[in-house]
């Protein structure tokens, strides 16, 4: 593919490729990008290395193991608590995603193709509230919930992450460029509002949808400091705070390789299977 | 249809449409973030009591040391990480745009950091920083003696910035990709028939045309350094001697070790003072870009 892309361009100019200095220049390229995904990759090696070790026997960094073992693993996942931070992550990250998907596509549809009184304001609301950084407003949010005795419940963990302005913000940029005459069409033929929005708007914006979830789901997935605040006991605990508190009751590295592998498994899922729509999408997108 | 029934029947569904995402903004940001103003000006604590003191909790502040030391650890790490991480993703970026053969693989390898979560990406380093961990174990080999990252003031911020610069620069690197893709290849291709250098025609035409992503990828990389935070609960606790006590990091202790909730939010204001001034002056040049 590089030849024949060459080629057409070495000909334009009229003049013949120098082909030994470009030869160099595409060896250093290879080069330098193999470096780099070494030292990206290292570390993951190492832990996946250091995590399949046989307990009290020499590992990394001092030399490769003889053998390798799964026993830290099923220890981790047998662990107290472990499950229940997984399946407590899982509910944080699967709820937000369904909720957050539903309110911030209807409002994004409004916004793109409703008028009502006060859209604008509303809508410059909200872009506001993105320069808030949710660390400053951390306290008085934890102080509120946890006034309503959301501390350590799963709705005082779920709920107050709903808000999200990226969210709606990216739906009504999409939504603005579905033509108006499909919502007209549809009214004309006496379609009420929700099944509108059921046939036409979640259809039609299926694509972003689903990026929108991928990201919602990461977020939530990894997020720490909130339901590091919230959650005070195992039974909201999520599997990020769960790995901290793992980190002061045991101090062998093993385990804790293997934890955070495992705590990683449903990003990397993501990743392999959906890594072209993510990796496309985030140019396309600006979501963080 | 009846005309006047249509008009009515759009801004009451348009209404209701936005309704649910109106109350979570209206509960879960907006009453936080006047309410974080208005607890900075109390002693609210842990038993929810509260007097409004006035300015007080900011003349404690412009009086506390470890605001002040705070502030210094969150501008220095700004400082080591954002140049740190722009080079990084600027740099993958070009080799990323100079290839043609396996450049998905390599992009994908660069990218998959960005997936994991800081709580993870900060306990495989606390090990590679670790007396006996990778680093460590890697210049015995070269019989050099060991170097204690965590502990030492003076490199634990550097070594903080290289563990977020590894999770996070595929981000800033998909956003220059895009730009760099976006530069026409005929202006670089008649730059080189002009007999312009490779440095001539990335300083001149490609680094001009990918301003506006560079100045994006500075903003929120910025923004995110000023936000660093679980890789420092996880691998440093703020430590050696406050060396990695951040601003984010005095917020925490403030209300969650000390439970002095007005005085935390007093420290919440002033990070929001610091990226929202950031914010505005991404405004103001993204403004000039368009017009």
């Amino acid at each position: 593919m590089t030849l024949t892309a060459a080629r057409p361009a070495a000909a334009r100019t009229g003049r013949p490729a120098p082909a030994p200095r470009r030869r160099g220049r595409r060896w250093a390229l290879y080069t330098l990008l193999t470096v780099m995904s070494l030292l990206t990759m290292g570390p993951f090696v190492a832990m996946l290395v250091v995590a399949l070790s046989p307990r009290g026997e020499p590992t990394l960094p001092a030399r490769w193991p003889a053998s390798l073992t799964f026993d830290n693993i099923a220890q981790v996942l047998n662990a107290s608590g472990f499950a229940e931070w997984t399946i407590n992550s899982l509910v944080y990250s699967a709820v937000s995603v369904v909720i957050i998907l539903l309110t911030a596509s209807m409002a994004g549809y409004a916004f793109a193709k409703k008028r009502f009184p006060g859209r604008d304001a509303m809508l410059w609301t909200f872009l506001a509230t993105m320069m808030v950084p949710f660390q400053a407003t951390l306290i008085p949010l934890y102080v509120l919930v946890s006034d309503f005795g959301g501390a350590d419940t799963f709705w005082g963990l779920i709920v107050p992450t709903l808000a999200n302005s990226q969210a709606v913000f990216l739906m009504r940029q999409f939504i603005l460029g579905l033509p108006d005459e499909l919502f007209d069409a549809a009214k004309v033929d006496g379609a009420s509002e929700l099944r509108v929005y059921w046939t036409i708007v979640v259809p039609l914006t299926k694509p972003i949808l689903a990026t929108l979830g991928v990201f919602v789901f990461l977020w939530h997935w990894n997020d720490f400091l909130w339901p590091l605040v919230i959650s005070q006991s195992d039974a909201t605990r999520t599997l990020t705070v769960g790995l901290t508190v793992l980190k002061t009751e045991e101090m062998q590295w093993a385990t804790l390789m293997s934890s955070a592998a495992v705590s990683a498994v449903p990003c990397l899922l993501v990743f392999f299977l959906l890594q072209r729509y993510l990796v496309n999408s985030i140019a396309m997108t600006g979501l963080k | 249809m009846n005309p006047v029934r249509h008009r009515l029947r759009d801004p009451i569904t348009g209404l209701l449409f936005v309704l649910p995402m109106l109350v979570l903004f209206l509960i879960f940001k907006i009453f936080p973030t006047l309410g974080a103003a208005g607890m900075s000006l109390t002693n609210w604590n842990i038993g929810g009591e509260w007097d409004f003191i006035g300015a007080d909790n900011y003349t404690r502040l412009v009086n506390d040391p470890n605001f002040w030391s705070s502030l210094r650890a969150t501008l220095v790490y700004t400082a080591i990480y954002v140049p740190l991480v722009v080079l990084v993703s600027l740099g993958t970026a070009l080799l990323l745009n100079a290839i043609v053969f396996m450049r998905g693989l390599f992009r994908g390898i660069l990218f998959l950091p960005y997936v994991t979560s800081f709580v993870f990406a900060g306990l495989i380093w606390r090990w590679i920083y670790e007396f006996d961990g990778l680093i460590n174990g890697l210049l015995a080999k070269l019989d050099i003696a060991p170097v204690a990252f965590m502990e030492r003031s003076e490199l634990v911020l550097p070594a903080l910035a290289l563990v977020s610069c590894w999770k996070g620069f595929g981000y800033s690197m998909l956003i220059l990709l895009a730009g760099l893709k976006a530069i026409p290849g005929s202006y670089l291709e008649a730059a080189r028939v002009d007999g312009a250098s490779a440095w001539q025609r990335f300083r001149s035409i490609t680094l001009p045309l990918l301003k506006p992503a560079l100045f994006f990828v500075l903003v929120i990389e910025t923004i995110a350094s000023f936000q660093v935070f679980d890789t420092i609960y996880v691998m440093t606790g703020g430590g050696p001697a406050k060396a990695s006590y951040t601003l984010i990091y005095g917020i925490f202790e403030r209300g969650f070790r000390f439970w002095e909730f007005g005085y935390a939010a007093t420290w919440g204001m002033v990070l929001f003072a610091v990226v929202l001034v950031v914010s505005l002056i991404q405004r103001r040049f993204v403004g000039r870009e368009n017009t």
